[in-house]
């Protein structure tokens, strides 16, 4: 039997513990602990993807009760690679920002490391299960964990922004929950597989539009959908280094993930889109989400501010694209989950540098910055060039897939609001470029005219070396991603 | 902004009333619910794990993958509020006082130390007489109630009760200590470093057990598999995992209760509140 499905999770949750205790004895224990813990559930899931893609969707029965009775991990080809995707962010963040977690919070750093393992447990756990409570304990872990690890940033508005951030955040898993209780009340199971098929036979009870409304927007509320966004901005831009990193890029996409989980396996995509008329509606919150967050980026004065409203931005793209009714948009949003994570995790990498070595990140602090930090630069500009999507960049491929979904079902504000947010995506970026490359650096260059370079440590450099790497190598085979697991997992 | 609340709070109320019109009548028999999984619960459950309290049968077997995870998010409230709230710099007043006289000395410099016998004692600032009569009822109490909490721990698979419920019970117990006392003699007999170490080792007995199922070469958490390591009858194995998960379940629930109240009233620095 497999064991993999349950050690990809269960490697963080048991390393977290280890870690705990191993830092009584000595501090830096705690750090390789979770290194290794995550090395390990980055292995298991990459095994699981290959296993995955060979010989189809695995089950993997917990204490082994069959499953509408006990619950079950199954990781088709959808999770499988999000999971990937999850532990090999989690486990390259851990290289990068070791250095971050010493300069920022040194005092605690074995904690900082347990709690961002139970992160990355909950993390995978939500994308891993395939039972609809099981979704909810574990969106609870995340949550708790990300409340805390977000408080521990800036000393004075950090806390702010994460208790801003519990207040939101409870209610959306509260919406989430009491749907589940709806669907549990009509269908008497929390198997995912097994609610689909009883949900075929009552799809016009009012209890089930009840339990679909609660649950998609309670992951809306969670994956900060505008207009329900406002706890993100802060609470990202806020939140250590350390942290920032996975969280940015991560915790949005999972829930992106369950919203896709929900329509496709667990309601049905008939079920959506003809029973129910709300698709129109959703793709115009995701134009509103995409104006808005794209138009309120262009207002900030701050890198990681700026950074937070595109990912509101991104969201909008996932979300309308998810609800353009057809494979194509379908396509393009989860192309979309693997590609923003990708770009979003080079973008934080290299504001995790800048924030190493300067301390600041506000518009009038990134001066000179080119000539100070050249290879962070360069990950950076690719990093931007990707979001705003210039070939052969990741995010060119999955923007495309979404424009022709949005032609093919008719939604032409929707591929509009695509085409002017890359727009207003590549002014923000050649602002910050202009800004970095032609203003002269005005704290060093006024007695030192000579041009010092003070790059961020090799371990944060080779991080996004590697991860600029990953962004145009899923450009380059977009094609052979979509073929292999999006198509097939869509059939 | 209140008139938008409240047309929110009135449709999402409307949304859930909509909502109960196809729900079946409340303790309807036939209703999916208490039909679907149920029945098979109600049918098989004392055969399959021989435990006679089927909520803990559905709690720590059928459904332990959730109740394990839940154990976790309780080991992340103690430690969140490690995290957020402990506070490692030494305060700068201290106060002692003269036992036999009462006289109260204010160090207000943190380094000066006190070289004196037991006749001086560290205390709080807001320091209140503490009353014979509740030190000694508490005093007598604290032991009763440290054994039924391990009476309702053990017992979890028979009547109801638990680790959850036992470990609240168990750490109650020392909060106890704290009020009737005060938090230095608590926070003597348990130090951070045993919390913690118990906060974790409580859930580490939890997901071991399930480890340890995975090498027998079963699923994880499946406790039928460790029969070959316990000398008892292969049939009563399941409710053994169970009662070992339960006290995995107390042990961390009792440490991280203690962490958290220590934690509060102590605003983090772990000398002196309520």
């Amino acid at each position: 039997m497999n064991n993999m499905p349950a050690i990809l999770v269960l490697a963080p949750l048991l390393g977290a513990f280890f870690a705990c205790l191993a830092a009584w004895i000595q501090k830096q224990l705690s750090y390789y602990i979770a290194l290794a813990a995550m090395a390990v559930s980055c292995f298991a899931a990459v095994s699981v993807l290959t296993d995955v893609i060979t010989s189809g969707t695995m089950q993997y029965r917990m204490a082994g009760w069959a499953p509408p009775m006990g619950i079950e991990l199954r990781i088709d080809l959808l999770n499988a690679m999000v999971l990937v995707l999850i532990s090999a962010i989690a486990f390259v963040n851990l290289v990068a920002s070791v250095k971050n977690v010493e300069q920022e919070i040194s005092d605690r750093a074995p904690s900082f490391y347990v709690m961002y393992l139970l992160f990355v447990v909950g993390l995978l756990g939500v994308t891993a299960t395939g039972d609809l409570f099981n979704l909810y304990v574990l969106i609870e872990i995340t949550s708790l964990t990300s409340y805390t690890l977000i408080a521990l940033g800036d000393k004075d508005r950090a806390p702010l922004a994460a208790l801003n951030y519990i207040f939101i955040g409870v209610i959306g898993a509260s919406f989430y929950l009491l749907g589940v209780g709806y669907l549990y009340i009509t269908t008497g199971s929390l198997n995912m597989a097994d609610v689909a098929v009883i949900l075929k036979g009552i799809q016009g009870s009012s209890a089930v539009l009840t339990a679909f409304i609660l649950c998609i927007l309670g992951v809306w509320i969670k994956m900060a959908l505008f207009p329900l966004h406002v706890w993100l901005p802060n609470a990202y831009a806020f939140a250590p280094v350390g942290f920032a990193r996975v969280v940015a890029p991560l915790m949005t996409k999972v829930m992106v993930y369950v919203m896709v989980r929900l329509m496709v396996t667990v309601f049905g995509l008939e079920y959506i889109f003809e029973t129910l008329n709300l698709a129109d509606a959703v793709v115009w919150l995701a134009v509103t989400a995409i104006l808005a967050g794209a138009f309120t980026a262009l207002f900030q004065k701050d890198l990681k501010k700026m950074l937070a409203y595109i990912i509101v931005c991104e969201i909008g793209y996932m979300v309308g694209g998810a609800w353009l009714g057809n494979s194509l948009g379908m396509t393009g949003a989860i192309l979309h989950i693997l590609n923003d994570g990708l770009m979003t995790f080079a973008l934080f990498l290299a504001v995790g540098n800048i924030i190493y070595m300067r301390r600041q990140t506000a518009f009038s602090d990134l001066s000179g910055l080119f000539a100070a930090m050249p290879w962070t630069m360069a990950g950076f500009v690719l990093a931007g060039l990707s979001i705003i999507g210039v070939p052969p960049t990741c995010g060119f491929f999955s923007k495309w897939y979404l424009v022709l979904g949005a032609f093919e079902a008719g939604a032409y504000h929707f591929a509009a609001a695509l085409i002017i947010s890359s727009l207003v995506c590549a002014v923000l970026f050649f602002k910050v470029f202009e800004i970095c490359f032609f203003e002269a650096d005005s704290g060093a260059g006024d007695h030192n005219p000579a041009k010092v370079i003070t790059e961020a440590p090799v371990s944060m450099l080779a991080s996004l070396g590697l991860v600029s790497v990953a962004i145009i190598a899923a450009g380059i085979y977009a094609g052979t991603i979509v073929d292999t697991i999006i198509l097939p997992f869509l059939q | 902004m209140k008139f938008f609340g409240f047309v929110i709070v009135c449709l999402t109320g409307g949304l859930l009333l909509y909502g109960t019109m196809d729900l079946p009548d409340w303790g309807d028999p036939g209703s999916p619910a208490s039909t679907h999984l149920s029945d098979y619960y109600i049918e098989h459950i004392v055969e399959e794990t021989q435990v006679p309290n089927l909520v803990t049968a559905v709690l720590a077997d059928y459904r332990g993958y959730d109740t394990m995870f839940e154990t976790a998010v309780v080991f992340c409230a103690g430690l969140a509020c490690f995290l957020l709230l402990r506070d490692f710099r030494p305060k700068k007043d201290r106060y002692f006082r003269h036992v036999p006289t009462g006289v109260m000395l204010h160090f207000k410099n943190p380094q000066t130390r006190l070289i004196a016998g037991n006749e001086f004692e560290h205390m709080d600032k807001d320091w209140v007489p503490s009353d014979m009569i509740i030190k000694t009822v508490c005093r007598i109490l604290i032991p009763f109630i440290q054994i039924y909490a391990l009476y309702v721990v053990a017992h979890g698979d028979f009547s109801p009760g638990g680790g959850f419920q036992g470990g609240v019970i168990f750490g109650s117990s020392l909060i106890l200590m704290a009020i009737s006392y005060n938090l230095k003699t608590l926070v003597k007999r348990v130090t951070e470093k045993f919390l913690s170490v118990f906060a974790a080792l409580g859930v580490l007995i939890y997901v071991g057990l399930g480890v340890a199922a995975m090498l027998m070469g079963g699923h994880f958490l499946d406790y039928g598999m460790l029969a070959p390591l316990l000398p008892s009858d292969p049939g009563h194995i399941r409710a053994l995992g169970m009662l070992g998960v339960e006290i995995g379940v107390g042990i961390a629930v009792m440490a991280v209760m203690v962490i958290i109240y220590i934690n509060i009233v102590s605003e983090g620095r772990h000398d002196e509140g309520l």
